[in-house]
């Protein structure tokens, strides 16, 4: 039986990791883009003390390496009687770690969001939170689009740290075929595989997305 | 956290700084010459370069690393775990990096390089003296950004045994069961070893712009 | 190949696409000679000036500088980069936008070439450098960074840059075109200065009274084709077509 015969036999094992790894992505993905949202609307309007301690707090974030928040969460969380158990715990590290980063992209584009509109709206009557739902974010998020394609594979990438604290996902599948079959190179190629198909795939569809942003005007091309 | 874990930390942090900066010394230059490869349109060879990129560029380091680590033997020759974390690394880091020097060449002023022509200069000393001080100060930011990348990924080297900043901290707490003081000391380490590249980063830029004007 | 040329070009032909901008253009300067080139824009003139430096390839047809051809051998085949670098050293071009190294200052700006294509010794480069940055008019700018120069400072030192090479030929390529009108004299009184000194040179531009007061020859270019060379005297005083007759009602 050649190697690639065990692998095709394990393929359930593999097939369940990439599931896990997904599934994982897609909750946190989602949980960060909301909290990214979150945050800069929070950070609308004029500085305030409590401004400021959210924009230490994203900077923070995005000095520390994926890996150390997670093990806040899943380590060091205990001490005040906090458990989580590995999955959530990364779930949750994810979710915090790529929102900063999306807040920070986000407020990157704010920066230079045209004033003139924010007065037309407000001449209009839109409240402040309808305004920045209706108006400034759905610009934001679609000149920001090429950004949040990278930041969806950086995100996709450190779901395979959590084999570190022993989420069972895509990484840690090959991990224990490798093991228990003494055969890392087809086991890893496979896995490589399966994360560029779908780094490839989200390029993709980010790009069809810029044709749609096109058609609406949202790009200057 | 005594005295001993403090040395474990320091020592965990420098077995990180020296192979962060391994992988980023080699990784530089090689991103160049992947760059200059890929600039050289060659056949084949092109296609295997945009290949290796975009694999490169999609493939988590924790994987990645442990992938060499651990299929380098059945190949036929044992890695060293640090020289396998460094090889994951470079690898890495090369892609990314030969991607912000290509962008560099691209982006290069035609007048200038027209302007080193009319002077007589050969495609190699217009690349040598005009293109590549030039391009080594617009790159740099990028670069500089590539190597914070760097230092956040390298906690994958742990996974192949390496005692860096992140593994110390499973080693203290095995000893002192209380996972949290070290952990956040290894925050604070590598928030300081980050914020000084930010703060290069910021250095570079500026320089970039004024070079801009 | 006649030795007495600065320049001879011959049955020159050039198209981009299927536009032709150039065709069968034949043009000779003597050593010495100051040439300028006239015409509307489109007209193809800085085409046919940075044909003559090979920064453009024409289809067809040939240049000398000095007696040695440009771009092809002998045989008719291209030259390799190396000995087209050596032909294109002997003449020195002055751009419309400067084009200065932003990395180096002004000295090095001008001892660059000198010392990484002639071989030059830095001592002997900088000492020619700094007579001509006196020429000039800016030896007080030496350790300046381009950034920090003026339009018309940045074109007197590529002026400089391009005299450093001691070349056959000065190409202009519309050198006051980029600068603010009050910026214009300074450039012009220093090309003035170099025709006055003997130097060769083919100038495109626009500034008429400048032509007249500098060229031995203007040539007139429309839609690719000489239609009219002169001297500066017949050519602004009696044109004899009326093309040129509308240009200069147009331009003054």
């Amino acid at each position: 039986m050649s190697n690639w015969d065990i692998l095709w036999q394990a393929r359930d094992e593999f097939w369940t990791g990439f599931l896990n790894t997904m599934q994982i992505f897609g909750l946190s993905i989602t949980a960060a883009f909301a909290i990214g949202c979150f945050m800069l609307f929070l950070l609308e309007g004029r500085p305030s003390t409590s401004k400021l301690t959210l924009r230490v707090f994203i900077d923070g974030m995005r000095m520390l390496p994926f890996l150390m928040l997670a093990y806040l969460l899943y380590y060091g969380l205990p001490t005040f009687g906090i458990r989580l158990d590995a999955w959530w715990a990364g779930v949750g590290a994810l979710a915090v770690y790529h929102g900063c980063y999306f807040a920070e992209i986000f407020r990157g584009s704010r920066l230079v969001f045209p004033q003139g509109q924010v007065e037309a709206a407000q001449a209009h009557g839109f409240t402040r939170g309808k305004m920045f739902v209706r108006l400034i974010l759905p610009q934001i998020v679609m000149q920001t689009r090429p950004l949040i394609g990278n930041q969806l594979i950086y995100a996709l990438k450190d779901t395979a740290f959590l084999v570190i604290i022993t989420v069972r996902e895509l990484t840690a599948a090959a991990n224990s075929l490798s093991g228990t079959y003494f055969i890392p190179t087809e086991a890893f190629l496979v896995v490589i595989g399966f994360y560029w198909a779908v780094s490839v795939a989200m390029e993709i569809i980010v790009k069809q997305c810029g044709r749609f942003g096109a058609k609406r005007g949202f790009d200057h091309a | 956290m005594n005295a001993s874990a403090w040395q474990m930390l320091f020592d965990g942090a420098w077995t990180t700084l020296w192979i962060s900066a391994v992988s980023i010394a080699i990784g530089v230059a090689a991103g160049l010459i992947v760059a200059l490869i890929r600039l050289a349109r060659i056949p084949v060879v092109d296609q295997i370069l945009v290949l290796y990129v975009s694999l490169a560029r999609a493939t988590p380091l924790v994987t990645l690393a442990l992938f060499i680590f651990l299929s380098a033997p059945t190949l036929g020759f044992g890695l060293d775990r640090s020289v396998a974390g460094i090889l994951a690394l470079t690898i890495n880091t090369t892609a990314f990096n030969a991607e912000i020097w290509r962008s560099g060449f691209r982006n290069f002023s035609r007048d200038q390089r027209e302007a080193a022509m009319a002077t007589g200069m050969t495609p190699w000393i217009t690349f040598r003296r005009i293109m590549l001080p030039q391009m080594v100060i617009t790159s740099l930011p990028g670069l500089i950004n590539e190597m914070s990348f760097l230092i956040k990924g390298s906690p994958a080297i742990a996974v192949i045994g390496v005692v860096d900043l992140t593994r110390v901290t499973n080693r203290i707490s095995a000893v002192t069961y209380e996972p949290l003081p070290p952990i956040l000391v290894a925050c604070a380490l590598y928030m300081a070893i980050i914020g000084v590249l930010v703060w290069l980063q910021r250095l570079a830029e500026r320089r970039a712009n004024r070079l801009a004007t | 190949m006649p030795e007495a040329t600065a320049v001879s070009i011959r049955q020159l032909s050039k198209s981009f696409d299927d536009v032709e901008v150039l065709r069968d253009v034949n043009l000779e300067v003597t050593p010495g000679e100051v040439v300028t080139i006239l015409g509307a824009s489109g007209s193809g003139k800085s085409t046919l000036l940075r044909c003559i430096n090979w920064l453009e390839q024409p289809d067809r047809g040939s240049i000398h500088i000095a007696g040695q051809r440009i771009g092809l051998d002998d045989a008719g085949k291209r030259m390799g980069a190396k000995a087209l670098a050596r032909v294109r050293a002997q003449t020195g071009m002055v751009f419309q936008s400067f084009n200065l190294w932003p990395h180096l200052n002004v000295l090095h700006n001008v001892t660059e070439a000198p010392i990484h294509v002639m071989g030059k010794s830095k001592g002997e480069a900088q000492t020619h450098a700094r007579e001509l940055l006196e020429k000039v008019g800016l030896s007080d700018k030496a350790v300046a960074y381009p950034g920090t120069l003026s339009g018309g400072q940045k074109q007197r030192v590529a002026i400089a840059r391009a005299l450093a090479m001691q070349p056959e030929v000065m190409l202009f390529d519309e050198p006051t075109s980029a600068l603010d009108p009050e910026l214009v004299g300074e450039v012009l009184t220093v090309i003035k200065d170099l025709s006055a000194e003997g130097y060769t040179m083919v100038i495109v531009t626009h500034e008429m009274s400048f032509a007249r007061a500098v060229s031995d020859q203007v040539v007139f270019l429309d839609k690719g084709i000489i239609v009219e060379r002169a001297d500066p005297e017949t050519f602004f005083e009696r044109p004899a077509t009326e093309r040129v007759q509308r240009f200069l009602e147009r331009h003054g």
